[in-house]
């Protein structure tokens, strides 16, 4: 590929080399037209479903009125925003969403490479799809099954756990309505949902390991912790480091679903993130400013983080995700 | 070569543009149905010459069952009132969702049914703006329509100006449904007080009302919900107003006054004595409904007294021997009785500018409510097919025991009816079970020691925008003061919080709207 430097004030020069320049354009286009056209569908795509409807984000800028439309409300700049940030409630609620995320990332994150390790290691077909098959299948339950599968066994009226504890002489507790239990309550559930779901990209890295290593570690008597340790993570450490990008892209977005289901009055002081927030104060009420303007905060948000983490990814010389 | 990949792109970019052009068409299309008839044929309203053309007339509503009912009952009722009907259901569980991204799409129908009074008063402010057809000064042309209460009309007015028609309901049907072989069995009889009540609900848990020697029943089953679950129908014994109430010659808010104190000391002591399940306020109306049909729990408050049927039926197939009757008269620590009354309808509907077009269309959309108000049409959408969903019993309507069948074909149908029996004429529910009996006679009582909601026709800008955020700041500290996780001062502190908030606002538009 040859660089083409323009003059300025050269004229004659110029209209030859553009036309080199875009002759030479049209026929690399040419030659991989195919592989433009299997693009085409995938930039539509994000043109027609993520770009286009980014203009809805204007009425954030106004006190939108569905029957005036876009172009007939009233504008009112940063006013959303600022009753955003001053609300009392606000910084709790940032806060609540924060934690439940740092609990995302720290604990969460790492049970699927562990599972995948751990399933990688099971000797004997048949049990392992079996295996694998049963860590699934959480994945196809809703949020609401899940929940209320952890109501009936934690409640305090007659539920598994809660007659075991007084069984065995200890105080029952009342995991459903107390501050201290959501979050715990809201992390064993997405484990139990997801962890198994998640081992699959892993699982699939981790089969694309080159065997040869494993022989060569053996014979100069690597252990299978030591083989684990030495080949198996450093190989897939570019996925998972790429997956902890992205989910560092849904920083904020932790399942509205899931955290509404188990949210009551009891809980709510921990328990309230941007999402149900959003919900309460602005569909509910349909105010949809409002709650565009918390959306697009939050965006900005998610966008900053995984600027930031691709950036220090970069640093420490991994390859980030762009 | 050159050629077919230059068609294939084609291709692609044809199939897109079907796809993009096929979204913009919809809306094209709907217009199009949304104004069926030419203009000549709409402008006089006579009936007489040859069979009028059926106007077509698109429907959106809120289901309450699972899945969209069959076309039975519609295509009996298009026959009736020759029209062509399309019903929209959808979920009532996300009904306000629906409602409010249809508003903002611009593709409500010509019809639209809200989902309570709470969404109504959401919907305020479009109607002030115009969005909706005003309706009043045509409601004089219909006979059928003119019948409807205009005590209930009144309720729904917005700025003296009326838009709606309402779908109505008995005043105070809430109550309670108890264990009345229990009662028997341990001597008790139904409670005349707050004191009583608390007494029935610490013996049905200690006295082994069920006889199985063990302590595993409780008195009250309660669910997460502040107004539909027991607190607003107790704390109304108690004395406590109906949202508002009048102190000083001023309009305060509920949870101000006395009686709503005594409401939560009452129901912090049942939970703390173990009297009630201890995780309502995380109890959802099928598990609570559940643990009163398995026989675990006595009493059921604050529902309709009129789901003494359903009780019944899901409760004798765990406990056979079960009796089960309704009780609404207990009287507050004063000796005097009262009930909350809602403001006699549930639900209303409107018409929305975008889709009907002009005064005439909407007068014949209005034709069709007419004749939903005639007695013939009334009973089908309200109680199905005369012989298959329910036969005459006595100049009454008995449902047939097919109740699977009745809940998928009709009840989608049922909720949408204007009007109530005395104003469309359809059958009166023939009841077998003395316990609904008994509760048809107390529906009546309650309206004569009603309390009314003195705001219900008021309105306050603030409430609208920010009511339902700010009534959640009382609602976390009424749970919080139940559970003893805050005390009296703790509670004070959570209602000058929403009087800060915005609350202060409220008070002061709501009275001055009264003046």
């Amino acid at each position: 590929m040859q660089e083409v430097t323009v003059q300025p004030g050269a004229a004659p020069p110029l209209r030859l080399e553009k036309k080199t320049r875009s002759s030479e354009l049209k026929k690399r286009l040419w030659r991989n037209k195919w592989l433009y056209v299997m693009l085409l569908p995938g930039v539509l795509y994000f043109i027609i479903f993520k770009y286009l409807p980014m203009y809805g984000l204007i009425i954030s800028f106004q006190n939108y009125k569905p029957y005036q439309g876009i172009f007939g409300s009233e504008w009112v700049g940063f006013e959303h925003f600022k009753r955003l940030f001053t609300e009392p409630e606000f910084f709790n609620i940032l806060w609540n969403t924060i934690v439940l995320f740092a609990l995302n990332i720290f604990i969460y994150f790492p049970i699927p490479i562990i599972l995948a390790l751990m399933l990688n290691e099971l000797r004997g077909n048949f049990f392992k799809r079996i295996f694998q098959t049963l860590v699934y299948l959480p994945h196809f339950m809703s949020w609401v099954i899940i929940v209320s599968i952890s109501y009936v066994m934690v409640t305090m009226d007659g539920g598994i756990i809660n007659e075991l504890l007084s069984y065995f002489g200890f105080e029952k507790i009342n995991f459903l309505l107390s501050n201290g239990w959501l979050r715990p309550m809201y992390i064993i559930q997405v484990i139990w949902r997801e962890a198994g779901w998640g081992t699959i990209i892993y699982l699939a890295a981790i089969a694309a390991v080159d065997p040869g290593l494993y022989e060569a570690a053996r014979m100069d008597g690597a252990g299978r912790m030591r083989q684990v340790w030495h080949i198996t993570l450093p190989t897939i450490r570019g996925v998972i480091i790429t997956l902890f990008i992205l989910k560092i892209g849904h920083v904020l977005d932790l399942g509205f679903e899931h955290v509404y289901l188990l949210l009551n009055s009891m809980n709510r002081q921990v328990g309230e993130i941007i999402d149900t927030y959003v919900y309460t104060a602005g569909l509910r009420q349909g105010q949809f400013s409002y709650s565009t303007a918390i959306g697009f905060f939050k965006s900005i948000i998610g966008l900053i983080m995984v600027m930031l983490v691709n950036r220090i990814s970069k640093k420490m010389g991994e390859e980030g995700v762009y | 070569m050159k050629k077919k990949s230059f068609s294939m792109l084609l291709t692609v970019l044809l199939a897109f543009s079907l796809v993009l052009s096929a979204c913009g068409g919809g809306e094209k299309s709907k217009e199009a149905t949304a104004d069926p008839t030419p203009a000549p044929s709409n402008s006089n309203e006579e009936v007489s010459t040859a069979p009028e053309e059926p106007t077509e007339i698109t429907i959106m509503l809120p289901l309450n069952t699972s899945e969209t009912p069959p076309d039975t009952i519609k295509k009996e009722v298009e026959k009736l009132t020759n029209t062509k009907l399309t019903y929209q259901f959808f979920p009532a569980d996300t009904y306000e969702e629906k409602l409010n991204t249809s508003f903002a799409t611009g593709s409500l129908p010509q019809v639209t049914y809200l989902k309570n009074s709470t969404t109504f008063v959401q919907m305020k402010e479009a109607i002030k703006d115009g969005q909706f057809w005003e309706i009043g000064p045509l409601l004089s042309e219909f006979p059928n329509l003119n019948k409807l209460k205009p005590e209930i009309l009144n309720n729904t007015k917005v700025d003296g100006k009326l838009y709606s028609l309402y779908i109505g309901r008995p005043l105070a049907r809430q109550g309670m449904i108890y264990r009345k072989d229990w009662a028997d069995k341990l001597g008790l009889s139904a409670p005349a007080n707050v004191d009583e009540l608390f007494e029935m609900a610490k013996a049905f848990t200690e006295q082994d009302p069920d006889g199985n020697g063990q302590k595993d029943t409780i008195g009250i089953v309660d669910r997460n919900e502040l107004v539909y679950g027991a607190f607003k129908t107790v704390s109304a014994w108690f004395g406590t107003p109906n949202y508002w109430g009048t102190k000083d010659g001023k309009l305060e808010p509920e949870f101000t006054f006395e009686g709503y104190y005594d409401t939560m000391d009452f129901f912090k002591k049942v939970r703390e004595s173990g009297y009630m399940n201890q995780d309502f306020a995380a109890t959802s109306k099928t598990d609570a409904v559940k643990m009163f049909t398995s026989g675990k729990a006595g009493m059921y408050i604050g529902g309709s007294m009129q789901d003494i049927d359903s009780l019944h039926k899901d409760l004798i197939k765990n406990v056979p021997e079960a009796v089960l009757d309704t009780h609404s008269m207990v009287a507050g620590p004063d000796g005097n009785f009262a009930q909350w009354m809602i403001p006699g309808y549930n639900n209303i509907v409107l018409f929305p500018k975008s889709a009907v077009k002009d005064e005439a269309e909407l007068r014949k959309i209005l034709a069709f409510f007419d004749k939903m108000m005639t007695p013939e049409v009334a009973n089908v959408m309200y109680w199905g097919i005369e012989g298959v969903h329910y036969t005459v019993v006595d100049g009454k309507a008995k449902p047939s025991s097919e109740k699977e069948l009745i809940e998928r074909e009709v009840k989608g149908y049922k909720d949408s009816v204007i009007g109530e029996a005395e104003t469309n004429g359809m059958y009166e529910s023939y009841n077998e079970l003395p316990g609904r009996i008994h509760a048809e006679e107390l529906l009546l009582e309650n309206v004569k020691v009603g309390v009314a909601d003195p705001t219900a026709a008021l309105d306050s800008v603030t409430y609208m925008e920010k009511g339902v955020e700010l009534q959640q700041i009382i609602t976390d500290a009424t749970y919080q003061y139940m559970y003893g996780q805050i005390d009296k001062a703790g509670f004070e502190k959570a209602v000058s919080d929403w009087k800060s908030r915005g609350g202060d606002k409220i008070i002061e538009e709501f009275n001055a709207a009264a003046k």
